[in-house]
């Protein structure tokens, strides 16, 4: 397996920028200099990696690998596939990282909703049978964190979701994680679940709906979702 | 947002959207309507973030050993050389000495601009030299598990970073100097073996013998030697 293609370098001064950008955050403690926890913004990294910068290769891929594995393995419950997914979803990311457009959305995001195509396609070429909805639902309490104050928040933020999806009913549920998580269309969901199509529609609709008002009434903020 | 605010004919088509199902003339159709609706616009955004939730609710899990190297070696990354056990580890700029490296490149320095504990960083130019003086590895036990730098100019600097290193959480960093003297440099997290930081020297870089990271109970996890 030989290296592959790396994208073209253009004009490093992206990267320089983010940088500096970082730089001018580093903050003063104790009469050090200390640079933030947080290091380097997704944003920096992407603009160093679009610029060909390992370092920022190295440090986005231990960011994230965590969770697009994770994400790979909870839609999967194979650890093979997820790996081989989880592997394709970041050096997708790193190929990508040019034509990144912040305004449709964080870098979480993006990278999530990548890992989560990668991983239905896989799903369907292989015709492998994808966790159950429910037990994608309930998995999220297996989170492995670095930082135990990002833990605690995750965790949070987890237990928001996942409550927010039990009070939906069971077949709304159902139709809410098949379309979310895995990609299923309302005529497959209509298929699947031996329903009429204007049925899974509107299960898919309201389920989506309820889901969205829970998780505002509960305050869950875009911010849980870095 | 009640749904006799939107556009109730794109109603279903919306949600689905959000949820990235919809395809076809029914998608081509609804990007249509929602580039001329501005309600049918926020109801798309806010469904899409209700939909995005569940991607984030998945949880962390450790990929399998090896992940890492063979991801990097398809990728052609150089990675942290812990685990290549040559004479002297090849190591990525990353982290502390990147910040450093770079910010000298665009003509930044790093200095302090008020003792007190949330003053941020007053930017300057030209104070620390762009190239490290010296560079050394970092052990523990024996094994390099870092690379510790030392920039010259008006404002030295040290950066340490540390890779794979047994260590978590909060650590000292301190120098010891040729006439023996311990300077203390600051206190720095350590996560799960890696961390990277740029302090302040505070005395010449010749100066400097030893760098070595300490532990809360006043044990040394790391040094190197400098000089």
């Amino acid at each position: 397996m030989g290296a592959e293609c790396r994208p073209e370098r253009f004009g490093t001064a992206e990267w320089r920028a983010a940088i500096f950008r970082h730089v001018s955050d580093v903050s003063l403690r104790m009469g050090q200099i200390h640079v933030a926890d947080s290091g380097p913004s997704d944003e920096a990294l992407l603009a160093g990696m679009a610029v060909g910068e390992q370092a920022a290769v190295v440090v986005f891929v231990r960011r994230y690998q965590s969770r697009v594995y994770g994400l790979a393995y909870s839609m999967t419950s194979d650890r093979i596939l997820a790996e081989e997914v989880a592997e394709e979803s970041l050096i997708r990311v790193w190929r990508h990282a040019p034509v990144f457009d912040p305004r449709r959305g964080s870098v979480a995001s993006w990278v999530l909703t990548i890992t989560r195509n990668l991983t239905i396609d896989a799903l369907r070429t292989r015709r492998a049978v994808p966790t159950d909805p429910e037990n994608f639902a309930a998995s999220a309490h297996m989170s492995l964190e670095q930082n135990p104050e990002d833990a605690v928040q995750r965790d949070d933020a987890h237990a928001m979701v996942r409550t927010a999806l039990r009070t939906l009913s069971p077949e709304q549920r159902r139709a809410v994680v098949l379309a979310g998580a895995y990609g299923r269309s309302a005529f497959e969901i209509s298929e699947a679940e031996n329903i009429p199509l204007g049925t899974a529609k509107t299960r898919i609709r309201t389920g989506l709906l309820h889901l969205r008002s829970t998780l505002e009434h509960s305050g869950k903020t875009r911010k849980t979702d870095e | 947002m009640s749904d006799d605010t939107i556009c109730e004919k794109f109603a279903d088509n919306l949600a689905e959207m959000a949820l990235g199902i919809l395809t076809g003339r029914e998608r081509m159709a609804t990007l249509a309507h929602v580039e001329s609706c501005a309600l049918c616009t926020h109801e798309l955004e806010s469904l899409s973030w209700a939909t995005d939730a569940m991607l984030h609710m998945a949880p962390q899990v450790e990929p399998p050993l090896g992940f890492e190297v063979r991801l990097f070696s398809r990728i052609g990354v150089d990675e942290l050389g812990a685990r290549r056990r040559a004479s002297r580890p090849r190591w990525i700029l990353a982290g502390a000495a990147a910040v450093v490296a770079l910010a000298t490149g665009l003509g930044i320095g790093l200095s302090v601009g008020s003792s007190s504990p949330n003053a941020k960083v007053e930017a300057q130019a030209h104070s620390t030299t762009s190239k490290p003086m010296l560079t050394a590895d970092l052990t523990e036990n024996g094994s390099p598990v870092g690379v510790v730098s030392l920039y010259g100019g008006s404002t030295p600097a040290l950066t340490m970073d540390l890779a794979e290193s047994s260590v978590h959480g909060i650590v000292t960093c301190e120098i010891v100097t040729d006439n023996g003297a311990t300077h203390k440099l600051g206190s720095f997290k350590v996560t799960h073996g890696y961390g990277a930081w740029v302090a302040p020297l505070g005395v010449p870089p010749d100066a400097v013998r030893t760098a070595q990271l300490i532990s809360p109970d006043g044990t040394t996890i790391a040094s190197a030697t400098l000089g």
